[in-house]
């Protein structure tokens, strides 16, 4: 089962993928992408010319020896990242 | 490595889906280094000739497919989609294919089937000619996206067996499980052995575009914004360059990069395997020898035109003329060179045709200009009557087919059509298309309905605006008056415009050419995919220039209502004269109808009835047809711009020596006073100079249209001329003429043929004034809307007589009212030249009757009362009450109205509406009939009756024109209260006196003019003529809001006279005169003097940039369009106390195409 979070993270990539994560205290790295899609924003729901996009990963890490499946999110206009949910 | 290709792209003519233009993707793909391109937009081939020369000219070979949905439509889902491309040779099969699809489908909702497909796929010898591509819309695609893999398989399979040439089609947009999808699908092709390539769906240039994608799938979809509506949630859709496509290979295939390779390269060999020949589809692209797609004679052309022409030149009377003679071996020669006869051949069998169906016909344009027209019975005009050229026509050095233009009546034009059609066969001709694009109204209403605003909030928004392209929006709001003041400058609406901004120019929907028939052979549908037309003609999905390019002939047959207006009125003479009158035999001299003319009263006349051309007739004097031609000519953007019309008029008149920089000159000058003119001269001057002959010179004259081109010329013309024998300064004198007149001049052809119907117009006017006004106010040829044309009949002396049911007919009908006057000698009388004739209201005049019920009526005459009437001609309960309002009982009923309002004991109109109401619940109640007794009866005067105002009223709003009396009458003791000048006073008033005037609006104009600025030219009507007014930018501030908006005007002005008999007024300041009404009436005359006294009001003026032309001409980037008919009072909601029908005239007011072509 999954358990959504909504928490706002810090993120390195390397070509344009997330490769390590800080959530809680933990760091984890990316050891494979397994999926990846992006949505684009309801732009007409605001006044912003182009309200970006939002970029979702869903990515194999691990912290240590704990191995989850954890879906993050960047949004193009912030720069914010999320990690959304977990499965672990 | 090789380049990738993209194999499913749509441009913007996937109509309400693409958003680049073909010619931007080829460019990009070239950027991209890409060396092939497919177009493959929706439900058509509507871009594929674009595509393919966009392609030729970036050097990137054209493939092309089309995106078809499949069916019959379910009428639920969206429909599964495929995409079929032609392969090397299937373009036949792709147009037939295409043709198929719109026959199978309603019009607008075109499909296949995969048996349509599967017979168009393959060749008579099995192979294959078309490649089909399976992708995520497709049933394989959906059925995979669901999960339901085996049926999937068990489609992919069907399509395999019916389909030589199957692929599937992987597209990953980064959407929610995309690659997911696409893996799977790239397993089944695998394991089903069936290829595989890779595309991206492209819709848009670059991503940023995505935004303009969503409001057109809300549009299409007639939804608004939300992302349930949105085709592709992502903006990736877009052309891609080869590594980003790469990169998706390698996601697609899980990073396996053999595997990504193969897939690549799978896509390469179905590409080469597609690339078609730019030159077969579009066989204009090899100038030196196009093959074109000729008419079937059944037999030799070449010797049957000979013939024909040889007999013509017998049946005209020239076969002792050397000039035809000569004049007829170069064009055949040219002719035969092109191998064209066979289109002569074609179009003088059409011709023939329509005339034999007792149609007007006419020739127009360039083809006047040819002999061989002449001989064979084309046109009327003979070009050496007039010294009119062929080679502007048709020439050896031209690139491109020659066009002949016919003129027909209007109302029979669709006859025309048919007749073409049963002739030749659908599989041989077709109409051609045009693509209707967006400008800023449509625009508006799209966006609008996408982001959900109240449909009555965007029409007002939308009516708004004059028709300026859909860019020039949020200028528009911004540099003109009657807009910045109105509110649309809300934040709000912020979105919306750039959004309408951003559709400028996408093609919107398709649209039957108003004129083009392409005239083709057997195998015509090989080359044009062909659909059906709003009125179930077979159209061509090409647009007349694509047409062209592709090799195809065509014949323009235009519907002028003018023709049918005449046509009718020479039936009416025929009828209540017993005259019958051979127009075209009539001799071209009367001086009554050119002194008609210089007084210019020429309203409802061919082509001068313009406020400006009124003026230009009045300056010019016109005397002959000659004079017409020029008069014609000279009132075009180019001349008026390019101030060829001052030096014209100054020579003529003799003011001034008429200067030609050359002696040898003269010639091709003199016969518009050393003014350039026509295009002819222009070829003229520069054969003399250059001796280089015709053909060159028209190669020359094309291009004279832009800057560039007139440096070209110049570096062309100066050596040859000096080679020839001229000296530098005649050189220099003849360049500047050319440079500043040669790209503007006219088509003398041209001119010619629009002249012959104008002085027969005014002809008819002037010796049959009432008859020629039924035709106009019958077929409405002009400019003008009816009441205006009614008030003109009614100052010509023609009485104007009311509805009346037992002698109204379906349309306007001349009646004599009394013997008519024997025309005095002398000076003209204009309210004399309609004496002795009535004309007659038709029942179609009454608003909202339908055809039905107007045939009832005229057939049920004579009616003995009011329930008769209702009882034979069976009317709906509205139009009998409109019928009794306007005054269709008054004779049955001997009614007047006016005072006094209550006669007790005699009949109003009001007691026959009653009636009517008596009537209609009578026979909706009671089954069967009531006695005749009951409904007969009336209760005489219980009702009062209509006052002469209310009677008027009346008439305005269910006739939408005043018949009983000017609508100006109303204010006539207001207007003496304040002292109004009448027009028939004008001349009276001296140069630049300051006067007031009032009238009806009946005509606005914004035409270019020389200044560049946007000078807005109105015409009022006062009941005792027009009044021409001129409100130059710097009063709009003050007053173009009133102008637009208003329907009853008071103007100040200051008097300008412009010829001998004629005056308009610059305006200074203007007033709505019904709100003048409101307030004398309220407090008085001093009330009103205060406001006409007072100041105007602060505001800045027009604003927005001239454009500028090479020759250093400036046009406002807001003339020649139509005015902004919502805008009133500064807001942008109507006033509902304003007549609804349309009383005045606000077409765009154009003067002429564009110049600098």
């Amino acid at each position: 089962m999954s358990r959504l979070y909504g928490d706002p993270i810090e993120v390195w990539a390397r070509d344009g993928q997330p490769a390590q994560f800080v959530w809680r205290d933990r760091l984890y790295t990316v050891r494979q992408v397994q999926d990846h899609w992006v949505v684009a924003r309801e732009w007409w729901k605001t006044s912003d010319a182009d309200p970006g996009e939002r970029r979702f990963w869903r990515v194999e890490a691990a912290a240590g020896r704990d191995v989850g499946t954890y879906e993050l999110r960047f949004d193009t206009a912030s720069g914010g990242w999320l990690l959304l949910r977990a499965w672990d | 490595m090789t380049p990738f290709t993209h194999l499913h792209v749509a441009s913007a003519y996937s109509l309400r889906y693409g958003t680049a233009f073909p010619g931007a993707l080829a460019q990009r793909a070239a950027e991209h280094g890409m060396d092939a391109l497919a177009l493959t937009d929706r439900d058509g081939l509507y871009g594929a000739i674009k595509h393919v020369q966009a392609c030729h000219a970036n050097g990137v070979a054209p493939i092309v497919g089309v995106d078809l949905a499949l069916g019959p439509p379910s009428g639920e889902d969206d429909p599964a989609r495929i995409v079929v491309l032609a392969r090397s040779g299937g373009w036949a099969a792709l147009c037939r294919l295409v043709t198929a699809a719109h026959h199978a489908g309603e019009r607008g909702e075109p499909y296949v089937t995969p048996g349509m497909v599967a017979e168009h796929a393959t060749g008579p010898g099995g192979e294959a000619r078309l490649v089909v591509m399976l992708g995520p819309h497709s049933g394989v695609g959906r059925a995979m996206a669901e999960g339901r893999d085996d049926q999937a398989r068990s489609l992919l399979l069907a399509w395999r067996s019916v389909v030589p040439d199957l692929v599937v089609e992987l597209t990953d947009l980064y959407g929610y499980r995309d690659t997911n999808i696409a893996t799977r699908m790239l397993g089944l092709a695998r394991s089903a052995d069936v290829p595989a390539v890779l595309t991206n769906a492209v819709r848009y240039l670059d991503s940023a575009d995505h935004q303009v994608g969503n409001v057109l799938d809300a549009a299409r979809k007639l939804v608004p914004l939300h992302s349930r509506h949105v085709d592709s949630p992502t903006a990736h859709a877009y052309l891609k360059d080869g590594q980003e496509m790469t990169r998706l290979a390698v996601r697609i295939c899980g990073g396996d990069r053999d595997l990504a390779g193969r897939l690549l390269a799978e896509n390469r060999r179905v590409a080469d395997a597609c690339v078609l020949d730019p030159v077969e589809i579009v066989p204009l692209l090899d100038e030196h020898d196009p093959r074109l797609h000729l008419p079937e004679i059944g037999e030799d052309p070449v010797p049957l035109l000979r013939h024909r022409c040889a007999d013509g030149l017998i049946d005209r009377g020239l076969a002792r003329s050397r000039e035809a003679r000569e004049r007829l071996a170069a064009e055949l020669e040219i002719i035969e060179k092109k191998r064209l006869s066979g289109y002569f051949i074609s179009v003088a069998g059409i011709t023939d045709m329509i005339r034999s169906m007792g149609i007007r016909c006419a020739i127009r344009g360039s083809g006047a200009g040819s002999l061989v027209n002449h001989l064979i019975g084309i046109g009327e005009v003979n070009p050496l009557d007039h010294g009119l050229l062929m080679e502007r026509f048709l020439s050896e050095g031209r690139r491109g087919l020659p066009d002949i233009d016919v003129d027909v009546e209007s109302a029979r034009r669709l006859d025309c059509y048919r007749a073409i059609l049963d002739r030749y066969g659908e599989a041989r001709v077709a109409c051609v298309s045009m693509m209707e694009t967006y400008r800023a109204r449509s625009a508006l209403r799209d966006v609008g309905a996408a982001m959900g605003l109240p449909p009555h909030e965007i029409d007002a928004i939308a009516k708004a605006f004059p028709h300026v392209r859909a860019k020039q929006i949020r200028a528009a709001v911004s540099d003109l008056p009657e807009l910045r003041d109105s509110g649309l400058n809300d934040r709000s609406l912020q979105t919306v415009f750039r959004l309408a901004e951003k559709l400028d120019g996408l093609p919107r929907h398709i649209a039957l050419h108003p004129c083009g028939v392409l005239i083709g052979n057997s195998a015509l549908r090989d080359r044009t995919p062909v659909e059906r037309s709003l009125l179930d003609f077979p159209m061509s999905q090409f647009d007349k220039d694509d047409v062209e390019e592709a090799g195809m002939l065509k014949l323009d047959v235009l519907g002028v209502r003018m023709q049918s207006a005449m046509a009718y009125s020479l039936k009416e003479i025929e009828r209540v004269d017993g005259r019958k009158i051979e127009l075209d035999a009539v001799p071209h001299d009367d001086q009554a109808t050119y002194d008609m003319i210089r007084t210019g009263r020429t309203l409802g006349c061919f082509q001068i009835e313009s406020p400006g051309q009124r003026e230009l007739v009045a300056k010019l004097e016109p005397r002959t047809m000659h004079d017409l031609i020029v008069d014609i000519s000279l009132f075009r953007p180019g001349p008026v711009n390019s101030d060829m019309v001052t030096p014209y008029l100054e020579a003529r008149h003799g003011y001034r020596e008429p200067f030609y920089p050359h002696d040898r000159l003269k010639d091709a000058l003199r016969e518009t006073h050393g003014v350039v003119v026509f295009h002819e001269q222009v070829l003229k001057i520069i054969d003399v100079m250059t001796g280089q002959g015709l053909s060159f010179a028209e190669k020359m004259r094309r291009t004279l249209g832009t800057p560039a081109g007139r440096e070209i010329v110049r570096s062309w013309f100066v050596p040859l001329a000096q080679e020839n024998g001229f000296g530098d300064a005649t050189i220099d004198k003849a360049w500047k003429v050319l440079d500043a007149f040669g790209g503007f001049g006219f088509c003398k052809a041209h001119a010619a043929a629009f002249a012959l119907p104008t002085y027969q117009s005014a002809w008819l006017k002037r010796h049959h004034a009432a008859a020629f006004f039924a035709g106009v106010l019958t077929h409405e040829p002009g400019m003008y809307p009816n009441r205006v044309i009614l008030d003109e009949a009614r100052q010509c002396g023609v009485d104007i007589l009311p509805l009346d049911v037992n002698h109204s007919g379906r349309d306007w009908l001349v009646e004599r009212t009394r013997a008519a006057a024997p025309a005095p000698p002398g000076e003209l009388r204009i309210e004399e030249i309609g004496r002795g004739y009535g004309l007659r209201v038709p029942f179609s005049a009454v608003k909202g009757v339908s055809a039905a019920e107007v045939d009832r009526m005229v057939a049920g005459r004579p009616y003995t009362s009011m329930a008769d009437f209702w009882e034979r001609a069976r009317p709906s309960r509205p139009i009998a009450e409109r019928i009794v309002e306007v005054g269709g009982f008054d004779a049955l009923y001997g009614l007047r109205p006016g005072e006094p309002r209550w006669r007790p004991g005699e009949v109003t109109r009001r007691d026959l509406v009653a009636q009517v109401g008596t009537l209609d619940r009578a026979s909706s109640a009671v089954p069967g009939q009531l006695p005749m007794g009951f409904t007969e009866r009336v209760t005489p005067g219980e009702l009062p009756e209509m006052t002469e105002a209310e009677a008027v009223e009346a008439e305005l709003s269910v006739l939408g024109m005043d018949v009983s009396r000017h609508v100006i009458a109303f204010h006539e003791e207001l207007l003496d209260a304040i002292g109004v000048t009448r027009s028939k006073d004008l001349l009276k008033n001296r140069n630049g006196a300051e006067i007031l005037v009032a009238g009806v609006k009946v005509a606005t104009q914004t035409p270019a003019v020389r200044s560049g600025q946007r000078v807005i030219f109105t015409t009022l009507d006062d009941s005792t003529g027009p009044v021409d007014l001129t409100f130059f930018e710097s009063v709009q501030a003050h007053t173009a809001a009133t102008v637009f908006g208003s329907w009853l005007l008071v103007a100040r002005g200051v008097v300008r006279r412009t010829g001998a008999r004629a005056v308009s007024l610059r305006a200074l300041r203007c007033w709505n005169l019904a709100d003048l009404d409101r307030l004398w009436r309220a407090e008085g005359i001093g009330a009103v003097r205060a406001v006409l006294d007072a100041p105007p009001p602060e505001g800045a003026g027009v604003g927005g940039r001239a454009i500028e032309y090479g020759n250093g001409f400036r046009l406002s980037p807001y003339s020649d369009i139509g005015p902004t008919p919502g805008v009133r009072e500064g807001r942008i909601f109507g006033r509902p106390g304003e007549p609804q029908r349309r009383l005045w005239h606000a077409s765009s007011g154009s003067s002429g195409p564009p110049p600098a072509r």
